[in-house]
């Protein structure tokens, strides 16, 4: 929650070739108090959005120069983060479950109530805040781990598979006060206080 | 009607032709073979009886010469046993006995005893003095102490009486020859140079001293040949393969119109698909427009202060969206009234067609066990209409009673088609089935497009024949459910008659 991106409030990507859609679209989404940004053409969507930042897509599945599911597609191959929601005027089971298998986290059929369209982005903007906390922790941890010798290292993965101080210095060969010390170490270095938070933010990392 | 293909026909025509012409051929070929094979049989057998007769009384002279020889009947000079060989023989002339002391008569001297000699050499009688042109010839047996020689009427000798064949009318002509002199035994036909087949029989008799030789000669003339059978053959194989030829091109010309229908209905769904979605998109896009504008005046109402210039502009936006809407929709309307079709009505028979479709839906029916009945009005006019749209109306229309007969047990599955003269110069189809009939409800939205009864349906059948019976100026309506039918359903296409076509 201290990141940049998130100090701002969430930024809506609205991508619709109709100005009228994407006027009304833009005026109902602003009424809850999300920010609006509409786009008319999906190339330049594509080009110059801001992709640091925390928010949503919306996208329209019918466009005349490239679809909804083209853009999907090369916003995941890009790397971006946002949850997209497409919108359609005449959606078929098939064209859903493409559109979910594409990676899709919402899929409405045109024309949309405001309630859905708003839980929808408000769900989706949750979804990609809670997914960049997970990504900071994550790389906050690999950072810490990254600090551990070697020695550590191995105690701690042993300490992750449950294993006490002795059971460890029998399996190092070490002394239980040797992995004693180290245990403080680490428990230092990594800034954790209790075993239980250690071992759920360095289970997965150790054991990899 | 239908303008492609026109090369294929041709083509099988000819091909036809041809298969016709060898298989034609053949037989023919068969025909006269079989004939002369036979005819030459005959003319074998013939032969070989006519050789066999002759053999049998030439032999005979054999015997009287051993007899004579043997029995050396008294000399007595012009005596008994001339007359009764005479008697019993007709076929000898004269007999005549050369005692030892005697001579043979001075005419006949020289070759008579050359004969005898050869005769005493070779313990037979010998021929001499054979003169054939005239049918004689003497046969001479040396004997002891008389020698005998008689003299044989060849014409006498042939027995006419069991020979086998007609000798005035044969045309197989049968000498006997010896050397390159011949005896005629039956005239024939004369030999000829012309077309025709030859057959020769030649054997000699059997008989050692008389070395006659039976020669048969017949022409088989192009006329003999059996041209009757091969006529019959001829026409025969001509009516089989025109028969079938005209059964396969019906067959082809059937499913080549099936593939039509079906190929119409197929692109009319695909056109109706692509509408269909054009239509959403072009409609949602308004739509979303009005409905996302008016929520956000609503919301924007209901905020405490309201945001009431906001709320105005997205309410004109709403206004502005929802004529919008509207006017996709006269866009629509317009691209869907097909004013084309008009162009292609033409005067046809709507029995004509009616029946043409019923024989593409005939396995259908026989399948379902529907009783059909079809009744016509003799003064039936034509009528106008454009020839794929009206089997596609009557296709459809029958499909549907088909499809509504299917839910009734197979006993009470009867379907009705009338076509009568109308007033005003019209003439209607009725399209009758005994089915379960159409509820209330749905009778009203019966013509709605995507409006079906039926699980699955696309809802567009009605839909579409009643467009294009507007669009060639006919009617299509649901007659009212008579009180007196409670089941059943029956749709009634009106189309204005050919006749009546220069008052419109």
């Amino acid at each position: 929650m201290t990141d940049n991106a998130s100090s701002l409030s969430p930024l809506i990507h609205l991508v619709d070739d109709d100005a009228a859609v994407r006027d009304g679209l833009s005026q109902l989404i602003g009424t809850v108090g999300l920010r609006v940004r509409a786009w008319a053409d999906p190339q330049v969507f594509l080009a110059e959005f801001d992709r640091v930042g925390i928010g949503a897509i919306v996208l329209d599945l019918r466009m005349p120069v490239i679809g909804g599911m083209t853009v999907l597609e090369r916003l995941l191959a890009g790397g971006v983060d946002h949850p997209v929601i497409l919108l359609t005027g005449h959606g078929t089971v098939e064209m859903c479950r493409r559109a979910f298998k594409a990676g899709a986290a919402e899929f409405l059929e045109k024309p949309v109530d405001d309630e859905v369209l708003i839980e929808a982005l408000q769900s989706a903007v949750r979804q990609h805040v809670r997914s960049r906390e997970r990504h900071r922790a994550d790389r906050q941890a690999r950072e810490c781990y990254a600090q551990l010798s070697p020695r550590e290292r191995e105690v701690l993965g042993f300490i992750v598979e449950g294993l006490t101080n002795k059971e460890i210095g029998r399996a190092l060969t070490l002394s239980p006060r040797t992995v004693e010390a180290h245990r403080a170490n680490l428990f230092a270095k990594l800034g954790m206080d209790s075993l239980a938070q250690l071992i759920r933010r360095f289970a997965s990392i150790a054991q990899a | 009607m239908i303008g492609t293909g026109r090369g294929g026909p041709a083509r099988l025509g000819v091909a036809a032709l041809i298969v016709w012409v060898v298989v034609a051929c053949a037989g023919a070929a068969f025909l006269a073979h079989a004939r002369l094979q036979e005819l030459r049989a005959d003319f074998e057998t013939d032969g070989r009886i006519a050789h066999r007769r002759i053999s049998q009384r030439v032999v005979q002279y054999d015997a009287v010469m051993a007899t004579l020889t043997l029995l050396q009947p008294a000399a007595v000079e012009g005596g008994a046993p001339v007359t009764r060989l005479a008697s019993v023989y007709p076929q000898i002339l004269t007999v005549l006995q050369r005692t030892a002391a005697g001579a043979w008569p001075t005419l006949l001297a020289a070759p008579l005893a050359a004969a005898e000699a050869a005769s005493r050499a070779s313990g037979r009688p010998e021929m001499a003095l054979a003169d054939l042109r005239a049918g004689r010839y003497y046969l001479v047996m040396a004997g002891s102490p008389a020698s005998y020689a008689l003299q044989i009427d060849l014409k006498a000798t042939v027995p006419y009486d069991e020979w086998p064949m007609d000798v005035a009318s044969s045309p197989v002509r049968v000498t006997l020859e010896l050397g390159d002199a011949a005896f005629v035994v039956q005239p024939g036909r004369a030999r000829q140079a012309s077309l025709g087949w030859t057959y020769d029989f030649h054997k000699r008799l059997m008989v050692r001293s008389q070395p006659l030789d039976v020669v048969a000669h017949r022409t088989v003339e192009l006329r003999e040949l059996p041209w009757l059978a091969i006529l019959a053959w001829c026409a025969l194989t001509a009516g089989v393969g025109a028969g079938g030829l005209a059964a396969w091109r019906q067959r082809a010309s059937r499913r080549r119109m099936e593939e039509l229908l079906r190929l119409g209905q197929v692109a009319r769904l695909n056109a109706l698909g692509e509408l269909a979605a054009g239509m959403a998109h072009e409609l949602n896009q308004p739509l979303t427009a009005l409905l996302s504008s008016t929520q956000a005046a609503k919301r924007l109402l209901v905020e405490d202060p309201p945001e009431l210039d906001a709320a105005r502009t997205a309410m004109v936006r709403a206004v502005e969206q929802a004529h919008r809407a509207s006017a996709v929709v006269g866009r629509l309307r317009r691209l869907v009234e097909r004013p084309d079709l008009a162009a292609d009505v033409q005067p046809l028979s709507l029995a004509a067609a009616t029946q043409d479709v019923l024989r593409l839906l005939e396995p259908d029916l026989a399948e379902r066990r529907i009783a059909t009945t079809v009744s016509t009005d003799p003064g039936l006019p034509s009528v106008l209409a454009e020839p794929i749209s009206l089997q596609q109306i009557i296709h459809n229309l029958l499909m549907n009673a088909l499809q509504a007969l299917e839910q009734v047990p197979p006993g009470e599955r009867r379907l009705s088609i009338a076509m009568t003269a109308a007033e005003h110069g019209q003439a209607t189809l009725s399209v009758r089935d005994q089915g379960p009939g159409i509820a209330p409800e749905a009778r009203r939205r019966l013509f709605e497009p995507f409006y079906s009864t039926r699980p699955g349906g696309l809802g567009l059948g009605l839909t579409l024949c009643e467009s294009l019976a507007q669009a060639m100026g006919a009617r299509l309506t649901l007659a009212p459910q008579a009180p007196s039918a409670p089941r059943g359903a029956e749709f009634i296409l009106t189309l204005s008659s050919a006749s009546a076509s220069h008052d419109r």
